[in-house]
């Protein structure tokens, strides 16, 4: 048992590899709080997983490391702790261990665990945004970047009328959830998983396209609103391309629904994002997108062999 | 409220932005009991959506012509249901004669389309909300294929499941309204995206 305690997936590993860099980046932007939160959110959904497959005497699955890696990385550094350990264990619960299990699951439980959190607990949520530290490095010597909350991230700013230069935004040192602000150390992580193709580049692709195109539609019939070059990158849309829509289980499985299912998470989140009442557009482009994978992959089924 | 609204914009939202059965819960019943497979599902959320076309319509016709005029409007619930009970029956003919797979596929689904909620509940909307005759059609339309659309997706994710993966305590109705719930919580997405409460 005690060896056995991990499922063995190379899959799921270089997932977790490759957030280590943009953990580790993210400390540095917003002080040690972020590890300790995302270690939390970790601990919690292996433990919950743990507790349901006891009983079963089963492993437990390495993605739910992975799980647990990306509550942590996509709620706002300032989040208070029960938060993070509501989201992540209702993610566990709910969207995965209610359907059996590992790759069982029809939604991604870390999205599902943060929109919980987000609706349920807004003021919680919302307004747990800090202000990244100064110069890059400075988050290593402190505990948390800063008291001041409620500061806007990169999007919310723009939206304002302020501006932030896009060079920043690339290098990351901005406010936000505290994985997502690192453009370049995601591009990287995405060159890594496309290579040793555990994430597919169709999804990420048609994910960032659809969103540029429909952006720039919308910029250019209502230029008082955001470029699409900062919603690429200004906003969670890049690393939820990269780590989220590319979770092979709740994406679809054929290779045309791919580039359909990225459409929609793109298109949705700019337009959700712009129109809605709720800001954060990936969140719920992507659940929306889950809750369409099924049928998209029914409709690209070749021949009528579909069970009836 | 609302009288200026666009058409076209009403049917958007009362399609996705309230959702009938994602967003104010109406219709469940059929909802759960119907969503098992793909080719049921469809054919039950095209009747929903022909029935709640029409009888928005239909309704909307009573109610300002012979209701209202004649100091009735207290009757309009029993009236209601009455328009909606003849016009399935007729539907229910209809189905029969033209596609008798379906009709034994509906099952005893069909008649209760009539005390499906969300026919009733579209209605009323359209009464409290307002709308003119153009309004309450796509209204009635925009509703009926936002729960058409809900219940093929639900479908084909009810049909992705294996049983014997499911714990057995949630098998069945109980990982549906699971499901059901995580699909309400996506589409609050959409909420305050059209002005139409």
């Amino acid at each position: 048992m005690q060896k056995k305690f991990f499922q063995k997936q190379p899959m799921m590993r270089k997932v977790i590899y490759s957030l280590i860099p943009i953990l580790i980046f993210a400390i540095g932007n917003f002080g040690w709080v972020v590890l300790i939160k995302t270690f939390l959110s970790t601990f919690m959904a292996v433990f919950i997983e743990w507790l349901f497959e006891r009983k079963k005497g089963k492993p437990v699955s390495e993605a739910v490391i992975v799980t647990g890696l990306l509550v942590g990385l996509i709620l706002p550094p300032a989040v208070p702790f029960w938060i993070v350990i509501v989201s992540s264990s209702f993610g566990v619960v709910f969207a995965k261990m209610a359907f059996g299990g590992f790759a069982k699951n029809l939604y991604n439980p870390a999205m599902v665990g943060r929109a919980f959190v987000y609706v349920s607990f807004p003021a919680a949520v919302q307004q747990s945004w800090t202000p990244a530290v100064s110069t890059w490095g400075q988050g290593f010597g402190r505990w948390i970047a800063s008291d001041i909350v409620t500061m806007a991230t990169p999007v919310n700013v723009i939206r304002g009328g302020g501006d932030i230069s896009m060079w920043k935004m690339f290098f990351g040192n901005v406010s936000g959830t505290s994985g997502e602000t690192a453009k370049w150390l995601i591009i990287a992580a995405a060159v890594y998983l496309i290579i040793t193709k555990t994430a597919s580049w169709k999804i990420i692709l048609s994910t960032l396209v659809s969103a540029f195109v429909m952006s720039g539609i919308i910029f250019l019939f209502d230029p008082t609103r955001l470029n699409p070059l900062a919603w690429i990158f200004g906003g969670s849309i890049l690393f939820g391309a990269v780590f989220m829509a590319t979770d092979p289980i709740s994406a679809p499985k054929k290779e045309r629904s791919k580039w359909i299912y990225g459409g929609l998470i793109g298109a949705l989140s700019v337009v959700i994002g712009t129109f809605s009442l709720f800001g954060a557009g990936f969140m719920f482009a992507l659940l929306i997108a889950n809750t369409f994978a099924s049928l998209i992959d029914y409709l690209n089924t070749p021949g009528k062999v579909k069970k009836s | 409220m609302g009288v200026p609204l666009n058409p076209f914009v009403i049917m958007v939202a009362a399609a996705l932005t309230s959702n009938m059965v994602l967003s104010n819960f109406l219709g469940m019943c059929s909802f759960i009991a119907v969503s098992k497979d793909i080719k049921t599902a469809n054919g039950l959320g095209m009747a929903v959506t022909f029935v709640l076309t029409l009888t928005s319509v239909l309704n909307y016709l009573v109610y300002y012509y012979i209701l209202v005029p004649l100091e009735l409007v207290y009757l309009r619930y029993i009236v209601f249901i009455i328009v909606i009970a003849a016009f399935v029956q007729f539907l229910e003919m209809l189905i029969d004669r033209f596609s008798p797979s379906l009709y034994m596929n509906l099952g005893i689904f069909l008649p209760l389309i009539t005390v499906n909620c969300a026919i009733l509940g579209g209605v009323l909307f359209m009464i409290i909300r307002d709308y003119n005759l153009m309004q309450s059609l796509f209204f009635g339309f925009g509703s009926g294929a936002g729960w058409w659309l809900a219940i093929v997706a639900l479908s084909t994710m009810r049909m992705r499941l294996r049983e014997k993966d499911i714990p057995p305590q949630l098998v069945g109705p109980g990982l549906t309204m699971i499901i059901i719930g995580i699909m309400a919580l996506a589409f609050l997405g959409f909420s305050g995206m059209v002005p139409v409460q």
